[in-house]
């Protein structure tokens, strides 16, 4: 069977790369005992498979997993067990059984919505209008061509802001994969560009991952098939 | 401080997880319960300092079983250090980012000789005066263990406190006192530190030179000060502590893996070996505690191999049956066995075989020298017949490549020695001809020999780096077909033998060669020879001095004082024998050879597993 996972990686794992987020959970479903599934061969390894990679330097509130059990067990035991055995940073929000087809994560999802936390003093309402007003929001690229200029305003689906104790969480959901993949390091850019200064952006983390249909943004869990 | 270092500091640096702590199994005491503040220092990276195993028992040992607390700290990379230094952050260790100045006893391990620039470095970084002299009690206790201690001298003004032996047995106890020590003056304290057995404490004693440089006497000047310093040796390994719960690295390390360590020791005897005198006698560890072990490691990690860990684990005499009962019970989940070294013969590349189940790809051996001549002189009991038959079953079974280790530059070599070992590489390449299902490739890697404190080989000459070169170019003559070398860097082969079997005065060109810039000298990407060179001449050192010369019987050694448990004539009588060419046998199997361990340590030669399944090679 198989089972798609949500978890919160917190700001203290924040440097982990994707190799050591894999290993993390492959070592986590060993400690668990759960019946998690191996491929075969010589050289067995866990069927674990993460969504889109979460930059270093990032922590995420709502990042997903898809892992195969070789028996069938209950979503809340799967996370109960997990949750025992993970790192103190590392929590499983929620767990869906999914049918055998569904599509991997990679493959559905293709949006992300990345907050930063800034000191605030600004107008976010002007800001957000001379985004959305403006053609073309070039940067220089952080991706495949480096340096390259890369128009991000095709990609960048929807802003909100909110204030909190004197901060500002400026939430940005944009594009992911192809045709335009929107880095949060090119975000970052944008909006130092745009007048926001660097030493006011106190915090960045992704908080969530979706499959944008239309208007609609969907979750992993939400939108399986 | 955390905030600032996860914040401004590690985003601008290479693998900030070196950096980061928050690992897995961490273990953090409460700090104002807690009697000693110890701080474990690995003078090397993290993914290097992690992998050892010594820092995982002495972590385990303190923070689980005594009221002491011990945190780690690792040696900055240099992109890191910088930043440290601009932003003026101290050395901190990796549980509470606390720096160490805020310790009692900063430890350091000493797996390898020419760490000692790291630690200067790691000192400094934290904010502490390098020479022990220039530390009063306001600083921390600066303590160094490990192999490289064996030969405490080259490091002894920078060193309060050395620790000569089994840390399991020393590290608490020493621990104990410093509690019952605190609020003396310093030297009062290193006075009842240095009653304690395997405690060397070098400020005590006076040390007088011959006119030819060579160390007349040394002894102590205080009152309870003792002439010799015993290592301390734990005498049950199966009773010992040992982390079931080690702390589990997010970052890729060397060596990632569950530890299970078979035995501590090793009775062959090879005579060039420094691990093999000094961890004598050996001691096993039973299946039934291994067993446990190896269940409790995979329950807390969740790591995915098992590494059967010694200086030698095929002689280990349980180690069929152990390899076999893991495979059983970890096989079918996915958790692999590996063994890091294979002994030379059949028996354990089928044994390898057997419970490696993933990919083969390169056999690793060690023959060590390329005649049998030569192997009889370093008694390195090995025959050619055994490396054919071992690499012949490798072969057939799939592996398709093989690397063998050997030394160049020992004793009595002669051109026919080193042509014995390009000799002996083709026959294993022609064993693979016949046996290999694809092209084979046998590499061998040549490392430099290296006279050792404490072995029979202390009083030869080591080659110097001109005649390794041309041995080198000897080699490389000749092209042959399926056939590669590998030399390790004669340089570097010589500053190791400098500290090796160096004394008191080198402090000053260690400490020269630190301030021009000297660091991580075990990676070629920042080992400067040319720096070093300066040094000695600044310090009026003539580093031939202690690698060149062949020491007379009558010599007295900078490290005789440092009793090792075996005899000084029984290390006399194996360099006698390898001038004759002839073998001592392991006493595991054959006669007591002598060596004086057991009856001067009151300890024994303790096979766990029964002398008759331990296969003989």
């Amino acid at each position: 069977m198989r089972l798609r996972a949500e978890y919160r990686l917190g700001p203290d794992l924040r440097f982990l790369s994707n190799l050591e987020m894999m290993r993390l959970m492959e070592r986590a479903l060993r400690r668990s005992s759960l019946p998690y599934a191996l491929t075969e061969g010589f050289n067995p390894h866990i069927k674990l498979s993460l969504g889109t990679v979460l930059p270093v330097g990032l922590w995420g509130m709502r990042e997903y997993m898809d892992v195969e059990m070789a028996e069938n067990i209950g979503e809340e035991y799967f996370k109960e067990r997990m949750n025992e055995v993970l790192p103190e940073g590392v929590r499983i929000n929620k767990a869906r059984i999914i049918p055998e087809e569904a599509p991997s994560l990679m493959k559905i999802i293709n949006s992300a919505s990345y907050t930063f936390v800034l000191r605030s003093g600004y107008d976010w309402q002007e800001w957000q209008e001379r985004i959305w007003q403006a053609e073309r929001l070039p940067v220089k690229s952080r991706g495949k061509k480096k340096d390259a200029e890369k128009d991000l305003r095709a990609g960048i689906f929807k802003i909100e802001t909110s204030l909190e104790n004197e901060l500002a969480f400026l939430n940005i959901w944009v594009a992911t994969g192809d045709p335009v993949n929107v880095r949060y390091d090119e975000l970052h850019d944008l909006l130092t560009i745009t007048g926001i200064a660097a030493r006011d952006i106190i915090d960045v983390y992704r908080s969530g991952n979706y499959i944008k249909e239309g208007d609609f943004f969907y979750t992993p869990l939400e939108k399986v098939i | 401080m955390k905030e600032k270092l996860f914040k401004d500091i590690l985003p601008r640096v290479s693998k900030p997880v070196r950096y980061m702590g928050n690992e897995m199994n961490i273990i953090r005491k409460d700090w104002d319960k807690a009697k000693v503040k110890m701080a474990f220092c690995f003078p090397d990276v993290y993914e290097v300092g992690m992998s050892h195993i010594g820092g995982k028992i002495l972590y385990g040992l303190i923070n689980e079983t005594t009221d002491h607390l011990l945190e780690r700290a690792f040696a900055p990379w240099p992109d890191m250090e910088e930043l440290m230094r601009a932003e003026n952050i101290h050395l901190y260790t990796l549980e509470s980012y606390r720096p160490l100045k805020d310790f009692e006893v900063v430890g350091f391990t000493m797996q390898y000789e020419l760490a000692i620039t790291n630690i200067l470095n790691m000192l400094d970084l934290a904010g502490i005066p390098l020479w022990a002299e220039e530390r009063d009690e306001r600083y921390p206790l600066i303590v160094a263990g490990g192999p490289v201690v064996f030969n405490p001298e080259p490091y002894a003004d920078f060193i309060d406190v050395f620790l000569i032996g089994d840390g399991e047995e020393l590290l608490p106890e020493f621990l104990d006192e410093v509690y019952a020590t605190r609020g003396l003056k310093k030297e009062e304290r290193l006075l009842r530190l240095a009653k304690i057995e395997g405690v060397y404490v070098p400020a005590f004693y006076q040390v007088e030179y011959n006119p030819d440089g060579t160390l007349k006497r040394m002894y102590p000047q205080k009152p309870g000060v003792p002439e010799k310093v015993r290592k301390r040796v734990v005498k049950d390994l199966d009773k010992a502590y040992f982390p079931e719960k080690p702390v589990l690295p997010y970052m890729s390390i060397v060596h990632d893996r569950a530890v299970l360590e078979v035995m501590r020791g090793c009775q062959r005897g090879c005579r060039f070996c420094h691990a093999g005198i000094v961890y004598r006698p050996s001691r096993e560890r039973s299946i039934v505690t291994l067993k446990k072990q190896a269940e409790n490691q995979i329950k807390n990690t969740g790591y995915e191999e098992i590494s059967l860990t010694s200086l030698s684990s095929l002689d280990y005499s349980g180690i069929e049956r152990l390899a076999r009962e893991l495979v059983a019970q970890y096989g079918k989940k996915g958790i692999g066995i590996s063994l890091p070294s294979l002994r030379v013969d059949a028996f354990s590349v089928d044994l390898a075989n057997e419970i490696q189940k993933v990919r083969k790809t390169t056999l690793t051996l060690a023959p060590e020298a390329g005649s049998q001549r030569m192997r009889n002189i370093i008694n390195k009991n090995v025959t050619e017949e055994q490396l054919l038959d071992a690499v012949e079953a490798a072969f057939q079974s799939g592996w398709n490549a093989v690397k063998l280790y050997f030394m160049i530059g020992l004793p009595y070599e002669t051109e026919e020695d080193l042509d014995g070992i390009i000799e002996l590489m083709e026959k294993v390449r022609d064993v693979g001809r016949k046996y290999a299902r694809r092209a084979v490739e046998v590499r061998g890697s040549l490392s430099c020999f290296v006279p050792k404190a404490h072995t029979p080989f202390q009083w030869q000459s080591q080659a110097s780096i001109e005649e390794l070169e041309t041995k080198k170019r000897y080699m490389l003559r000749e092209k042959k077909k399926g056939i590669k070398l590998s030399f390790h860097d004669s340089q570097t082969s010589y500053l190791e033998g400098v500290f090796s079997r160096g004394n008191r005065k080198l402090s000053r060109a260690i400490y020269l060669a630190y301030q021009k810039g000297c660091k991580f000298d075990g990676w070629s990407e920042y080992f400067r020879f040319d720096l070093w060179q300066e040094a000695f001449y600044e310090a009026g050192i003539d580093p031939d001095f202690y690698t060149r010369r062949r020491p007379s019987y009558d010599e007295v050694f900078p490290w005789d004082f440092i009793d090792i448990g075996v005899t000084k004539a029984f290390l006399r009588k194996e360099n006698e024998k390898a001038a004759r060419g002839e073998l001592t046998l392991d006493c595991r199997h054959d006669k007591c050879s002598g060596c004086g361990i057991c009856p001067r340590l009151e300890v024994k030669v303790d096979i766990k597993e029964g002398r008759e399944i331990a296969p003989k090679s």
